[in-house]
């Protein structure tokens, strides 16, 4: 089993962040997300995830399906209806243990933009919209945010459009000024490493690089300053053999986080 | 809050009834959410019609607002998601917000529900939390600052208030119905059932139509009661080429058809003639597509 795809590392390395007790709701266009919370779940640890659209918990399925799949239903434990998972999963604060999220733009404190590159009247780029970002990012006592790219057009100084708030201007200003709860962003991975954030500026800092990735690469193909604590950085530790076996078999049988990346 | 049948009894409606309800100007919801459960027929027969500077409220969605906003039918587009998952983004939409030809009012989902409950409710606004996005600075007519009674707690979001959204008209999709408009769902509803609660007419189309007794005897499919409902359109395979839950699957290859079209200067307008234009009526639209390519999408 050796090489994997981008979206396949994003998988592992999310599923290894995903604690015992968690309950998550992942991003609708992502499927490195619902990947992650399954694998997590068949290499043993007891997480629990929503496919928010259906109102589905923990649909157990070997390929990864659209949030919408009806396939998604019948391999549910549960099926919320749709004023409970609007009330408890957009209006209230800590419901999710944790979210995970893509975007068009990523700035310096995680603050995530899906909706327009350059101005919002006359966009170079236009994304699909906010959806539930805004309050997952707010609400949520933890997100992660996984990128299948990692260029200057990607982590930016300032996203353009700001859907999910993350450390906001750095610091505690998110609870300060903005009167969020704690939480934000703990996690960025991309192509080339693992990111999280520095516990006093709430930057983003490197944690690791992935194999063959060097820290003069990875400044190249951001447009801000990065935290560097340790240089050179740590490895991110390969995805193993069984994790990309328990993915390849019984997460993602399909083959579909193999089919871009 | 009964609504009056279209004729006699029953709520059986046609292509002609929903374009004649939607006039140039309309504000028209689409139900649905993503790849599923888009009432395609009723909206390729506003294309059709030529309806103009309509106002779309978009629940999340793909080709349903992709092909309104492609054929020149939309003026302003009330945007939650707009995108097709996993075959990538929404072209038709890219190019008119890019061009900036198209006027965008931005929500996220809670403004959007926000919205409808409120017109559901029969409320003035409904309250959300002010998460410090951007979206209070583009769209300061649905995100208005809320003052409070008593000072938010301290650590407490700042609110908003969004006011009501009452779509004129609201196109769904559900799987089956009887003759008086009671709608059935074999899968999720999404937030249909909302939408139905929030605008002013509605109009359902279904893949088949069943007899009372029959849907008396799962009255918890029955989603949409017909007190909710204004006229139900027989429109087999009506939701295709999105997918109808319980019935069958998005069909892939005519999507990536779409996409490939839409991506191509003028290739929209070869698409609409081929699927729109030259299929007036639900029965032309199967002959058109080929019956065998739509059974394949049964599971």
């Amino acid at each position: 089993v050796r090489g994997h795809s981008v979206e396949e590392l994003l998988a592992v390395v999310l599923a290894r962040h995903l604690r015992d007790g968690e309950l998550g709701v992942v991003d609708p266009v992502s499927p490195v997300g619902a990947a992650a919370c399954v694998l997590a779940q068949r290499r043993g640890r007891w997480v629990s995830w929503l496919a928010e659209p259906l109102g589905a918990l923990d649909s157990r399925t070997d390929r990864v399906l659209d949030l919408a799949d009806e396939r998604l239903i019948g391999t549910a434990t549960a099926m919320l209806d749709l004023g409970p998972t609007l009330d408890v999963g957009l209006w209230r604060r800590d419901f999710f243990d944790f979210a995970i999220l893509d975007a068009l733009q990523v700035d310096r404190f995680g603050n995530l933009n899906t909706v327009c590159v350059g101005p919002h009247a006359t966009p170079a780029r236009r994304g699909p919209g906010v959806l539930g970002v805004s309050a997952h990012a707010a609400h949520a006592r933890r997100f992660m945010i996984a990128l299948t790219r990692h260029d200057r057009e990607t982590l930016v100084e300032r996203v353009d459009f700001c859907a999910g708030v993350g450390h906001h201007r750095g610091g505690r200003t998110r609870e300060t000024e903005l009167g969020l709860p704690p939480g934000g962003p703990d996690l960025v991975v991309t192509p080339l490493g693992c990111f999280d954030f520095h516990p006093e500026s709430r930057a983003m800092r490197v944690a690791s690089l992935h194999d063959d990735v060097t820290l003069d690469a990875v400044r190249a193909a951001t447009a801000f300053d990065l935290v560097v604590d340790r240089d050179p950085p740590p490895p991110t530790e390969p995805p193993s053999d069984e994790e990309l076996r328990v993915l390849r078999l019984s997460v993602d049988a399909g083959g579909r986080l193999r089919r871009t990346g | 809050m009964g609504r009056s049948p279209i004729s006699g009894g029953s709520k059986e409606a046609t292509l002609d009834d929903v374009v004649a309800a939607v006039p140039d100007g309309a504000t028209v919801a689409v139900g649905g959410f993503g790849l599923y459960n888009a009432p395609m027929a009723l909206v390729r027969a506003l294309v059709r019609a030529g309806r103009r500077d309509l106002t779309l409220v978009a629940t999340p969605g793909s080709l349903a607002p992709d092909l309104l906003i492609g054929t020149g039918r939309v003026a302003t587009v009330c945007c939650v998601h707009i995108d097709f998952g996993p075959l990538g983004s929404a072209p038709s939409f890219r190019r008119a917000a890019e061009s900036g030809g198209l006027r965008i009012v931005e929500f996220d989902m809670l403004g959007l529900v926000a919205g409808l409950r409120a017109a559901a409710m029969s409320l003035p606004w409904f309250p959300i939390p002010d998460l410090g996005t951007d979206l209070p600075r583009v769209n300061a007519d649905w995100y208005r600052p809320l003052v409070t009674p008593a000072a938010p707690a301290p650590g407490a979001a700042r609110l908003l208030a969004v006011p009501p959204l009452a779509p004129d008209v609201v196109l769904l999709h559900a799987q089956q119905a009887d003759y008086g408009g009671n709608c059935q769902y074999l899968g999720a509803s999404f937030l249909d059932v909302l939408l139905a609660q929030a605008g002013k007419t509605v109009f359902v189309s279904v893949d088949r139509m069943i007899d009372y007794d029959a849907l008396r005897r799962a009255p918890e499919r029955t989603r949409l009661p017909e007190f909710l409902v204004d006229g139900v359109v027989h429109a087999p395979y009506g939701a295709h080429p999105t997918g109808s839950h319980g019935v069958y699957e998005w069909d892939e290859s005519h999507l990536g058809y779409y996409l490939e079209a839409a991506r191509a200067p003028g290739g929209l307008e070869h698409y609409v003639k081929m699927f729109v234009t030259t299929a007036p009526t639900p029965e032309a639209y199967v002959d058109v597509v080929g019956r065998q390519a739509l059974r394949d999408l049964h599971r």
